[in-house]
């Protein structure tokens, strides 16, 4: 007897999101999810930069003033990201959203120099002060978030609920950034397929996966098209100016926090990015600017 | 926080661990297998007789063991064969090679569910040339005993092909096997390991090699296979021997006995070399005959064709039916580059002659048969 399959969509994080996985009646699905959605929204909560009363909020407001403290969760975020600031030679760096201010993507405008310098002066994670569980931003106006990776953190976090729970077939989707629990119930694998970055309802790939991660970043989600090139939100923390060698990096990964993190790193590497893909040891799919597919170990008959 | 400076694995591994750290997160918490592997095999083979130059394949084929989900692994390998040479000959004696070009299409898949104490596989496979259709099923478990030394195994596997050779000389054929398998393996010290099969196979239908003249085999056939296999470690070297003896008989009245070798040296460094040795030797079939033709009608017809014999009655010249000896030797280098990547090159050279049989009778008319193979190969975990 093989379980149905049920959907849940719902919205979160400014995506659109959704929980498939198989149980024996509605009833145990619904419970399941809820569990792993209310996760979900927890992360969202504890971690938006746009709620006043988050650990993210309270620690920018602090920036150049004091310290503030920090519970464990938020610590093991901060060494994560302070480990991505070293394996990427500081190219993902959480003090980087200040660079939105000059970024509207809305209109297609592109900021002066001299709108981004004062940005760029306050993007330096390696000044950040973290000790005895506190963190210190040291100048007034420095941010963090955890924009780089904090979705994908919450899709392991919802996975792992639910396979707690006994749930073992199924995946958590949030916004593309996708956390497996297992196949589908017969055993087969779930065909999962890569948004074509140049066609809204197009696919550039598929590929079969069960259990791990895939996660995408790309130049097509918040951007804008001026004078013939494409300017996006992924922002090179040392120019403050759009990267442009990819069109869009998938990357499959046994977590979606290294599998999102390893994607967008790439991204911000430009044309170093497949040497650095390589040592990552992760299976990637990467359209470059041209629309030239490269990937790795996602190809013959594992991909179809 | 120091910009660091790492080398390839080193970044993986400190990627994954740093991710591990964040609370809450889990990555599958499986065995087996640990790592996925993507290999990518050229294989040049060549065989040749005297004289003529055969087959020459060239054969590129991916294979993927990937991790899939909890405790589940799908294997699947995709070939395609280009064939392009002389067929071979009905009789080495003779000639008569016509032009073949073919192209093999294959592909199987297995799943694996992991138990505590055993394991189950479940595969399916499917290859098709455009005179042949195969696809088999099968089925095989594993048990280990409580204290992990001893371990059976049981296998069922079923064919099914479709022959529809281009000469027409037979439509839409089919042969049909059942095969069962019973083994066990122990460990017998700390340093060996010993394992004993056996294997029954039955199978009945179109036996027969539809290019060849004068081909008509028994339309059932039963085969029993007695496998013997010895690894032992040794400690002065810390290097491996492996041994292996295989009987087998079958219904076409063939006895066959295989002795192999081989003894596997890691050098340090990550490189690795086998040296290996395998003899051969088998009696003909009942109803073979040797490249001794009728007197008056000359090849390829068999003696007493003119005289009446009848035509339907049981015979091949196939050289594979016939009794011989063979030696294969091969010596395989690999070298482990990092914990992702090895490259191995093997070597083999294979001879086959019909004087060189041990046992019964042989056919020492048989022109010799050469092979040569030489093999690339290409393997990244990840």
């Amino acid at each position: 007897m093989v379980d149905a399959v049920h959907r849940f969509p719902f919205e979160s994080m400014a995506s659109r999101c959704e929980i498939r996985l198989a149980a024996p009646n509605a009833g145990t699905a619904e419970a399941l999810a809820q569990a792993a959605i209310a996760e979900v929204r927890r992360i969202e909560r504890t971690y938006s930069r746009y709620r006043a009363d988050s650990i993210v909020s309270r620690i920018n407001a602090a920036a150049g003033c004091y310290r503030v403290e920090c519970d464990a969760e938020t610590w093991q975020l901060l060494a994560y990201a302070d480990h991505l600031y070293g394996a990427s030679g500081g190219l993902f760096d959480i003090t980087s959203g200040v660079l939105r201010r000059a970024w509207d993507f809305r209109k297609p405008r592109v900021p002066g120099p001299d709108e981004l310098a004062p940005l760029l002066a306050l993007v330096d994670w390696a000044a950040v002060r973290r000790e005895d569980g506190a963190i210190f931003l040291p100048h007034a106006g420095m941010e963090i978030d955890f924009g780089g990776f904090g979705k994908e953190y919450a899709a392991d976090r919802a996975c792992a609920i639910l396979q707690q729970r006994g749930a073992r077939h199924g995946y958590v989707n949030l916004g593309g950034d996708m956390r497996f629990i297992g196949p589908q119930p017969d055993g087969r694998p779930w065909s999962i397929g890569i948004q074509d970055p140049r066609k809204a309802d197009g696919i550039a790939a598929s590929i079969a996966v069960s259990q791990g991660a895939l996660t995408t970043s790309g130049d097509y989600e918040r951007c804008f098209d001026l004078d013939g090139k494409r300017y996006c939100h992924v922002l090179d923390p040392r120019t403050g100016m759009p990267v442009s060698h990819w069109r869009s990096v998938s990357v499959l990964a046994p977590l979606a926090a290294l599998g999102g993190s390893v994607s967008t790193i790439a991204m911000l590497k430009e044309a170093d990015a497949l040497a650095f893909l390589e040592a990552s040891g992760l299976a990637y799919f990467a359209i470059d600017s041209a629309g030239n597919a490269h990937h790795h170990s996602i190809s013959g008959d594992y991909a179809s | 926080m120091t910009i660091s400076k790492q080398t390839p694995q080193e970044l993986a591994a400190s990627l994954l661990a740093a991710a591990l750290l964040l609370p809450g997160v889990r990555a599958q918490a499986d065995e087996p297998p640990q790592n996925g592997s993507i290999s990518l095999r050229y294989l040049d083979y060549a065989d040749r007789q005297p004289g003529l130059d055969r087959i020459h394949a060239h054969s590129p084929s991916v294979s993927v063991t990937a991790p899939v989900a909890g405790d589940w692994s799908v294997e699947g390998t995709l070939t395609a064969d280009d064939v392009s040479g002389a067929s071979p000959r009905y009789h080495t004696a003779i000639s008569g090679a016509s032009h073949m070009q073919d192209e093999r299409k294959a592909g199987d898949v297995a799943v694996t569910r992991y138990f505590r104490r055993g394991t189950l596989t479940a595969g399916a496979a499917y290859s098709t040339e455009h005179d042949y259709v195969s696809r088999a099923l099968s089925l095989n478990g594993t048990l280990s005993s409580e204290d992990n030394n001893t371990t059976w195994a049981f296998g069922l596997a079923g064919s099914r092909d479709s022959i529809n050779p281009v000469n027409h000389v037979v439509v839409d054929e089919h042969k049909r096997t059942v095969s069962v398998l019973a083994g066990v393996t122990r460990v017998l010290t700390p340093n060996d390991i010993a394992q004993l099969t056996l294997t029954r196979t039955n199978g009945s239908g179109y036996y027969n090699d539809p290019y060849k003249l004068f081909d008509n085999r028994p339309r059932s056939r039963r085969e029993n296979t007695v496998l013997l296999r010895w690894n032992h470690y040794v400690d002065a070297t810390g290097g491996t021997t492996r041994l292996g003896y295989r009987y087998y008989s079958d219904s076409f009245r063939i006895r066959a006995h295989t002795l192999s070798g081989e003894y596997v040296q890691p050098l340090g460094n990550g490189w690795t070399i086998v040296p290996e040795l395998r003899l051969y030797s088998q009696s003909a079939a009942w109803f073979y005959y040797d490249p001794v033709y009728d007197a008056t009608l000359g090849a390829p017809f068999p003696p007493g064709f003119s005289n009446g014999a009848d035509p339907n009655r049981l015979s091949s010249p196939d050289q594979r039916l016939s009794g011989f000896g063979a030696v294969t030797v091969g010596l395989k280098v690999a070298r482990e580059i990092g914990k992702l990547w090895t490259v191995d090159v093997k070597v083999e050279g294979y001879e086959q002659r019909g004087s060189w049989r041990l046992f019964h009778d042989g056919s020492p008319g048989l022109a010799p048969l050469r092979a040569r193979v030489l093999q690339v190969g290409l393997t990244r975990r990840w």
